[in-house]
């Protein structure tokens, strides 16, 4: 950290990976801030994994900058700055909780006291354990735990909760809340929608190898999940239906308006009550929306 | 680094189930075949020598062919996420598959001096069991290959056959010189057939090196393109994953 005080916690330019014919990830930038906690959301396939492998050191990238506080990713792994839980990553059957974990802090230089990776990451009582007999939520708090015994400043989690049960996930969150409210930095990916809302600052959408919206939750969601209305509202302006509740952007164009809405139900409603001659209204998904839900399934992820 | 060795060096240390038969098969083999070729020329103290090579090939083979499961279930993976580096886990199991290729070749050694009354000088007993337990070397090395290119499915198969056609073929159950020709040719290709000759040179020892030090030499050799082999194949593998 001394070394490159300033640095954002992670800075990505014009990253690239092909496998094969497979254009995993097809030119990203991004910059994570310290402290902030940022979802990589989006589908399987979407090159979150592939992003995330780079961004550790686990994958080369063909094309592209990566600084992690300034350093390379291997340097920034070499030095315990970050902490990683990858998606696959297994336990060793034969060993128990206490002396995996123990080994890993073992290999780093300034690692926490291993009692608490243990403890924050909600497995103390499982230390004597051997990884054969845990169920995969356990597995999966165990690997959270050897995450965090480096005592990284950015933790990079690849689908945390893809193996958990809903109990397990809740539970995982608020171990997970616990270690951001210490001003750390997360990076995480996930196909679950309402994860990136409840636990992130700031989303980044992937789709197809590529950032197709980043920003603050509520306008990534706005976007998203949002709708639109498409009306005739003869001599209304654009500034006006734009402030009427519910409506994020409107423009008119050759008469019609469109109006991208958080809410339609309650814009048609004002709508109808405040320009009573409005006619053909359609209430329609939004068009970004519309292609991301069918493109890329997150409708099922989000239920 | 050291902190990786300690930990792999007690998990393989708890494993008695693995321990016992690494030393039980060599010595069960040894008994049986102690005074099979005495009419060929090859008394006990010969089949000592080959029997023990053969549990210290197999033992070290076996360790380092192991790490195809932990490929295989992502514990690479997740070691790599530390500042272990890939030279650091291969030299850790490199040592390991060294510690246990000791206890068969002890094994062996000690049943031939107690049960068949095996007699050598004290420097012969030194290369009987030092010679060949460091003459194993290659064979760790070789075990990590098949580790980086076998799966944890066709492990087994993979293992066994380099394990048999080292055995068989390098002469350490049947003397060489009862090979055809050709066979007794291939044979002196293998590694395994160099380890029995020290095995082999320090029970027939009568003063000269009886062919050690070429043994050695060639032994030497193997370890250090298998060596170049293991770290070449580990850094393509890590930089493809």
């Amino acid at each position: 950290m001394n070394l490159h005080d300033g640095a954002p916690a992670l800075s990505v330019t014009g990253l690239r990976k092909t496998y094969g014919e497979t254009r995993a990830v097809d030119g990203i930038d991004l910059v994570v801030g310290r402290g902030e906690v940022v979802a990589l959301l989006g589908p399987n396939g979407a090159g979150k994994s592939t992003t995330i492998d780079m961004v550790v050191g686990l994958a080369r990238p063909d094309a592209g900058e990566i600084a992690v506080f300034g350093a390379s990713p291997h340097e920034a792994v070499r030095r315990g700055m970050v902490g990683v839980m990858p998606q696959e990553g297994a336990l060793l059957d034969d060993v128990t909780v206490g002396e995996t974990v123990t080994l890993i802090a073992s290999l780093h230089s300034a690692p926490l006291p291993v009692e608490e990776a243990l403890s924050r990451a909600g497995v103390a009582d499982l230390a004597d354990r051997r990884a054969a007999r845990l169920s995969g939520g356990q597995q999966q708090r165990v690997r959270f735990a050897m995450a965090l015994v480096p005592g990284p400043d950015l933790l990079v989690l690849d689908e945390p909760t893809a193996a958990m049960d809903v109990t397990a996930r809740r539970e995982f969150w608020q171990s997970m809340h616990a270690f951001t409210q210490t001003g750390r930095t997360v990076l995480f990916s996930t196909h679950y929608l309402e994860e990136a809302e409840a636990y992130a600052d700031r989303v980044v959408l992937m789709h197809a190898g590529r950032v197709v919206a980043d920003g603050p939750v509520s306008a990534v969601m706005a976007e998203v999940s949002g709708r639109t209305v498409t009306a005739t509202v003869p001599g209304a302006r654009a500034e006006d239906l734009g402030a009427l509740p519910g409506v994020a952007a409107a423009h008119v164009r050759d008469g019609r308006a469109e109006l991208r809405c958080t809410d339609s139900d309650l814009v048609v409603r004002e709508l109808l009550t405040r320009y009573p001659e409005v006619r053909d209204v359609e209430i329609g998904a939004l068009g970004l929306e519309d292609a991301f839900l069918r493109l890329t399934g997150v409708s099922e992820a989000v239920r | 680094m050291t902190g990786y060795l300690t930990f792999e060096i007690r998990r393989t240390l708890r494993d008695a189930k693995f321990l016992l038969f690494a030393v039980a098969l060599p010595v069960g083999l040894y008994l049986l075949m102690a005074d099979r070729f005495a009419d060929q020329g090859a008394p006990a103290s010969y089949v000592m020598g080959g029997v023990a090579a053969f549990g210290a090939v197999k033992t070290a083979l076996d360790v380092g062919a192991r790490t195809a499961v932990e490929r295989a279930i992502g514990w690479q993976r997740q070691l790599r996420l530390t500042p272990l580096s890939g030279g650091g886990y291969l030299l850790a199991k490199a040592s390991v598959a060294m510690v246990v290729a000791l206890p068969p070749v002890a094994g062996v050694s000690l049943v031939a001096a107690l049960v068949s009354g095996v007699h050598l000088s004290p420097g012969g007993w030194a290369v009987a069991v030092l010679g060949v337990w460091a003459g194993t070397v290659p064979f760790a090395l070789l075990g990590l290959l098949i580790g980086q290119f076998a799966t944890a499915q066709n492990l087994q198969a993979y293992q066994g056959a380099v394990v048999l056609v080292l055995s068989f073929v390098g002469g350490l159950f049947i003397p060489v010189s009862t090979f055809p020709q050709a066979l007794a040719t291939v044979a002196k290709v293998l590694p395994s057939y160099w380890l029995a000759q020290v095995g082999h040179a320090a029970a027939l020892g009568d003063g000269s090196d009886g062919g050690s030090g070429q043994a050695a030499l060639v032994l030497t050799l193997y370890a250090l393109v298998l060596g170049a082999a293991v770290a070449v194949r580990y850094r393509r593998g890590t930089a493809r994953a």
